[in-house]
């Protein structure tokens, strides 16, 4: 017997559920969906003809005859690898600097680290674009002024444009993933190290042995946090260097964008949202494809711990 | 030796940590600063302080680049945003914390999985075709309802933090004969100002600064634009080669509000985003 009541209260679950679960389905379910479809087609938008369907081939020409998308691929995992190279170890630094609750003003220093974001990526991008300009950025002005080089560097070069996008996010990436390793730091209770003190071990060893293990869980959610976060990296890249020059700077999510929507405006779009919805999950399956093979290999770590 | 090696550690670490402060809080004094200066002295100019300040450039902002405009269409739409998804995800964290239902298990694993599954702003195309055949395509309540998404990260911080509250609470309110609405507006609602807070203030903040999806979705109508689409869009006008005092003055103009805010707040952004990743 299914009292009144109970059916009363399902509907009023689902009732409370409906407006998030609409908005998840329409934005997020749906166009996995739609790009899922078109993969398997040739489409070049309303007002070019019907979808055609065309089977593999757009996968064919992504393995085959696409040397640009795999040249995306390299620069995002360049990108990516260079982006957490970076900004995990210095986000770790100063989260241990900043963790001793003796310090004064420690809110204060982690403030102002942890600025960058909550700042537009997308405006400091912008910022970033004219300090690295090659004639009237400041940076350029500075490493003149203290003689450090003595012609200015076209940062936005095809050989350093890569450099600068990563100096970009991981100036924007550092307070972020330092709050992250300062909560997982305060997990560790302050008795482990006591006892540590008292057997005398020193900082090395405490590091090593005490304070890195006992991230694990932490540092394998913040991995992951990184690993797919940077590879979805796009609207500072965007802004900056639009891909270029010469591709450089191209990565994969940018790359598939631009079969759909201008790079800049005014730019022109090669409308094809059967071959761009194919490189879009073949990138997407990259990304999963990594996110797997780390938590097998963090996996395999915890054993070894 | 050790003692020596020791301090010598401990200046370098503090020369790093005072190196990083620099390198974080240069750009924004850059931005805010140069935002007072004139052409010239960005362009030549060796001080880090205006000479005369500028205020003019940015009354410039305002009028020729209509940047009151989009101002408050970032102020409507952040707002509109941060309260839609408090009320969608807070509702179904809530019902995901303490009901049981059909599907409740298919619902929980498609939302973890899309927290690492995603195709990136090439959804953005299905979402303004859809748009377009329902005549929606220049509205600001789909802006709206579009950078609101699904909140994934939001219903599960709100689900974590309702499991945490006792529930002797809702079944006392239930015997007395209250529908889960009222449990929900009248204990669970006050009851989770604390996450509800952090889930407002992360949403505004990242709607503000929100770039691609608001610059796709406002294409068409271009009254519509956001604060943070406009200035980026300084980048390719007539503004970008000889109007760098410009472009930093509305670059301020983009950051100011939020760093004004995250002077009061910062505590609640930073501990927010701990509790978030401890529990999560």
């Amino acid at each position: 017997m299914i009292s009144k009541n109970k059916i009363k209260q399902k509907g009023q679950i689902y009732l409370m559920l409906s407006p998030n679960l609409i908005l998840f389905f329409t934005l997020s379910v749906y166009p996995i969906i739609w790009v899922i479809r078109f993969m398997f087609y040739q489409y070049g938008g309303p007002g070019t003809g019907e979808p055609i369907f065309i089977g593999l081939d757009n996968f064919r020409r992504i393995f085959t005859k696409d040397p640009i998308f795999w040249k995306s691929v390299i620069n995002t995992l360049v990108y990516a690898g260079g982006k957490i190279l970076l900004v995990l170890p210095l986000a770790f630094f100063a989260a241990m600097m900043l963790t001793k609750k003796n310090l004064k003003g420690v809110g204060a220093f982690r403030a102002i680290l942890f600025m960058p974001t909550i700042l537009s990526s997308a405006v400091m991008a912008l910022v970033f674009y004219l300090l690295f300009n090659a004639y009237n950025g400041e940076i350029n002005k500075y490493l003149m002024t203290l003689n450090i080089i003595d012609q200015p560097i076209n940062w936005l070069s095809a050989k350093n444009a890569m450099k600068v996008i990563v100096i970009t996010s991981v100036w924007g990436g550092i307070g972020n993933y330092m709050i992250y390793f300062i909560a997982g730091l305060q997990g560790i209770s302050n008795e482990v190290y006591e006892s540590a003190d008292i057997e005398g071990a020193n900082f090395t060893q405490k590091l090593f042995c005490i304070t890195i293990p006992m991230l694990g869980p932490v540092l394998k959610m913040i991995m992951m946090i990184a690993i797919v976060t940077a590879f979805q990296d796009m609207s500072s890249i965007m802004v900056m260097t639009e891909g270029g020059p010469i591709n450089s700077t191209m990565v994969m999510f940018l790359y598939a964008y631009q079969f759909f929507f201008p790079i800049s405006p005014g730019s022109l779009v090669s409308t094809q949202f059967g071959y761009g919805a194919s490189v879009s999950f073949v990138s997407a399956c990259i990304v999963g494809i990594i996110t797997i093979a780390f938590l097998r290999f963090s996996r395999k770590l915890d054993e070894i711990y | 030796m050790e003692k020596a090696f020791v301090t010598i550690l401990k200046v370098l670490s503090w020369l790093l940590l005072i190196s990083l402060f620099v390198f974080t809080l240069y750009p924004v004094i850059y931005t805010l600063l140069g935002s007072l200066k004139t052409n010239a002295e960005l362009t030549l100019g060796k001080s880090i302080l205006p000479e005369d300040p500028q205020w003019v450039n940015y009354i410039k902002a305002f009028k020729d680049a209509n940047f009151f405009q989009y101002g408050l269409n970032s102020l409507i739409v952040s707002s509109a945003t941060m309260a839609i998804a408090v009320l969608t995800s807070s509702l179904s964290g809530y019902v995901l914390a303490r009901y049981k239902f059909a599907g409740k298990k298919l619902m929980l694993s498609t939302y973890q999985a899309m927290m690492f599954v995603t195709i990136g702003p090439v959804a953005l195309y299905p979402i303004m075709n859809m748009l377009s055949k329902i005549g929606m395509e220049k509205s600001m309540l789909s802006l709206i309802l579009v950078l609101t998404g699904g909140q994934i990260t939001n219903v599960f911080l709100v689900m974590g933090f309702v499991q945490r509250l006792p529930r002797e609470l809702d079944e006392a309110a239930t015997i007395d004969g209250c529908s889960i609405f009222r449990v929900y507006g009248q204990i669970i609602l006050p009851l989770t100002k604390p996450i509800l807070g952090v889930v407002a203030l992360f949403t505004f903040r990242n709607t503000w600064n929100d770039y691609i999806t608001s610059l796709i979705l406002t294409m068409s109508n271009r009254k519509l634009t956001t604060l943070t689409v406009a200035v980026v869009q300084l980048k390719y006008s007539v503004w970008a080669a000889a109007e760098w005092h410009i472009m930093l003055a509305g670059a301020s103009l983009a950051i100011i509000p939020v760093l004004s805010v995250y002077i009061f707040t910062n505590k609640q952004f930073m501990s927010g985003l701990m509790e978030g990743a401890v529990k999560g």
